[in-house]
């Protein structure tokens, strides 16, 4: 066999491969778009499984109309907007800091936000419950705001931490030699530099926030100030109905996550990688 | 002007800034930068006190006690990690969570090696295909738990149909999440589902990294495909496998979504974990002491595994 067969053979069995990955993380979703089209009796009938016949609304009307899935998505844009911009802002100057700036305790606090990264919710939910009602904030969206950075804050500073590192310190420094403070050689310098990096990590914080599930499921009681996810999963009831209006609810919910991913993917990707990875 | 840059980084050069702040026995005990530094710090110092290291040390005093939701805390020792140690139902939950990170965690490990090896090959539309294999890693969990929830239904889910109405594999269907049988692997399938593109998209980045050279003197050498992947490929990749696989086994031993959502740790615990039972103790039967030993029981082992991880992450960011 000679060489280009083999390459072409090669190529094939990627493609192949590819084809296949993308069937198992594509299904899920088409399901659940078609679901949430599908009439009741459709759905009961087991007929023309894989598209919606006919294509009906009913599942979005009930959910808008006669659950409370829109109070929840004015929650969940609340959390996650006011907890990114939080995020952001905090862990942006703390990154700009731990990277650049010398001073005692440094490499020490680097390593705790690192750490701090790492514990994982499960082992924190119950304390935090406990000094978030301690602060009064429990049964609020004001303690998902305040709890959520403890998990946005370390991952956008460690991020961070990795942009601003690879921006030339010889910028900084000769704004400063030309008369700039070394806060307007980080305002007036950096921070446009780090544009791209900054937008990568509050589009991480705000998927995070979105997507939370544990703190929004313990933190909150009354039904009208749950977040999306927790919101959704309520509503596993089990009957026929029950799906159609759930799988549009999931729909719903996966939008804003997906047009921001599509939308800026390539920062995200690289943001995403930075997190773990490097050269 | 006779400053130079190197005078600077040297911190011989007195700066505008700098003089402002005074290079007196403060700036010298407590660095250059020290006040903009402490004022950038502060707000993260801050939280991670409050919202971490705070409960954190609270929750490791809760578990040393006998305490109920609304009752003060009784001291009680090591009581509560001992009982748990002889219980059967706790040591089935320990077992269930080592089995679905283990298994979840090494076939995340093949798939995404998989995914990134195709998608370093040669082919076209590279970052349409990356883009879409990680949506499953953007989407809410909750969307994606409960997607499956539905695929698995039993009378009305879309694979028993496959299986049953249109492969014709199986005579009748299965209850994917209700069987003792098949719910442990049907919910490590999820997490799979879920998790394997972060392990491929961060293999890529590693292989795109490894310098060309490299293959084509491999190449020259006579090397195989094979001996190229094992001789250059994966020890160019290493730093970032040992990552990825600690993150996952932290996170996935972690995950509470998933399998809240699918099974809630039955039918009848066959697929319950520390995280749900912590939760289920807690919250259910408002053993707020004995929940949370049930959440430090494994610190130890978790620790080791967030120290090893951290000291990798470090050395890739120099």
């Amino acid at each position: 066999m000679n060489r280009g067969a083999g390459a072409r053979l090669q190529q094939a069995g990627s493609y192949a491969i590819l084809l296949a990955l993308l069937l198992i993380v594509v299904f899920p979703f088409y399901w659940m778009t078609i679901t949430s089209f599908k009439s009741e009796t459709q759905m009961r009938s087991l007929v023309s499984m894989f598209w919606p016949s006919p294509a009906v609304g009913d599942n979005y009307a009930h959910l808008l109309g006669r659950t409370e899935f829109a109070s929840w998505y004015g929650n969940s844009i609340v959390v996650a907007v006011s907890s990114t911009f939080l995020a952001t802002a905090v862990g942006t100057i703390g990154a700009y800091a731990l990277a650049r700036l010398r001073f005692r305790g440094r490499a020490f606090m680097a390593s705790a936000v690192l750490i701090t990264y790492l514990v994982p919710p499960s082992i924190l939910f119950i304390p935090l419950y406990a000094q978030i009602r301690n602060l009064g904030l429990a049964d609020s969206l004001a303690g998902l705001i305040v709890a959520y950075p403890s998990f946005t804050v370390p991952f956008v500073t460690w991020l961070l931490m990795g942009y601003f590192e690879s921006i030339p310190e010889e910028l900084e420094e000769s704004a400063m030699i030309d008369g700039a403070t070394r806060f307007g050689a980080f305002w007036r310098v950096v921070l446009p530099l780090a544009a791209p990096g900054l937008l990568a990590a509050a589009l991480y914080a705000f998927t995070q926030s979105w997507n939370e599930f544990l703190y929004a499921l313990v933190f909150i009681t009354n039904v009208k100030l749950r977040t999306l996810p927790v919101g959704l999963s309520t509503f596993i009831t089990g009957d026929v109905y029950g799906w159609g209006y759930l799988m549009a609810g999931a729909v719903l919910t996966t939008l804003p996550v997906i047009a921001a991913y599509i939308y800026l993917q390539r920062y995200m990707v690289k943001g995403l990688t930075a997190g773990s990875v490097k050269g | 002007m006779p400053t130079t840059i190197a005078e600077v980084r040297a911190g011989k050069a007195a700066l505008p800034a700098r003089g402002r702040a005074g290079p007196g026995a403060l700036a010298q005990w407590l660095g250059p930068d020290y006040r903009l530094g402490y004022l950038f710090v502060g707000p993260i110092v801050l939280l991670v006190l409050a919202l971490v290291a705070y409960p954190f040390g609270y929750a490791v005093y809760l578990s040393l006690t006998r305490k109920y939701v609304g009752m003060p805390p009784v001291f009680v020792g090591l009581e509560n990690y001992v009982r748990l140690t002889f219980d059967g139902f706790f040591r089935r939950a320990v077992a269930n969570s080592v089995i679905f990170t283990g298994s979840s965690v090494g076939l995340k490990l093949l798939l995404g090696m998989g995914m990134a090896l195709v998608l370093a090959s040669r082919i076209r539309w590279r970052s349409f295909w990356t883009g879409v294999l990680l949506i499953p890693w953007v989407a809410p969990t909750v969307v994606s738990a409960l997607n499956f929830l539905w695929i698995y239904d039993y009378s009305l889910g879309v694979l028993n149909y496959l299986l049953v109405q249109v492969l014709r594999i199986l005579p009748r269907g299965v209850g994917w999440l209700s069987e003792p049988g098949t719910a442990m692997a049907s919910v490590i399938a999820v997490n799979v589902w879920r998790g394997f593109p972060f392990f491929g998209i961060s293999f890529l980045a590693g292989m795109k990294a490894i310098p060309g050279e490299l293959y084509e003197a491999a190449a020259v050498d006579g090397a195989s495909p094979a001996q190229r992947f094992r001789h250059v490929t994966l020890p160019g990749i290493r730093n970032i496998v040992i990552i990825v696989m600690l993150l996952s086994t932290i996170w996935t031993f972690n995950d509470f979504t998933i399998i809240y959502i699918l099974t809630k740790g039955g039918p009848g615990g066959a697929t319950q974990v520390l995280p749900v039972l912590t939760y289920e103790i807690a919250f259910g039967a408002q053993r707020l002491g004995e929940a949370i030993a049930v959440a430090l029981y494994m610190l130890p082992a978790l620790a080791v595994v967030i120290i090893v991880l951290a000291r990798h992450m470090q050395r890739g960011r120099r």
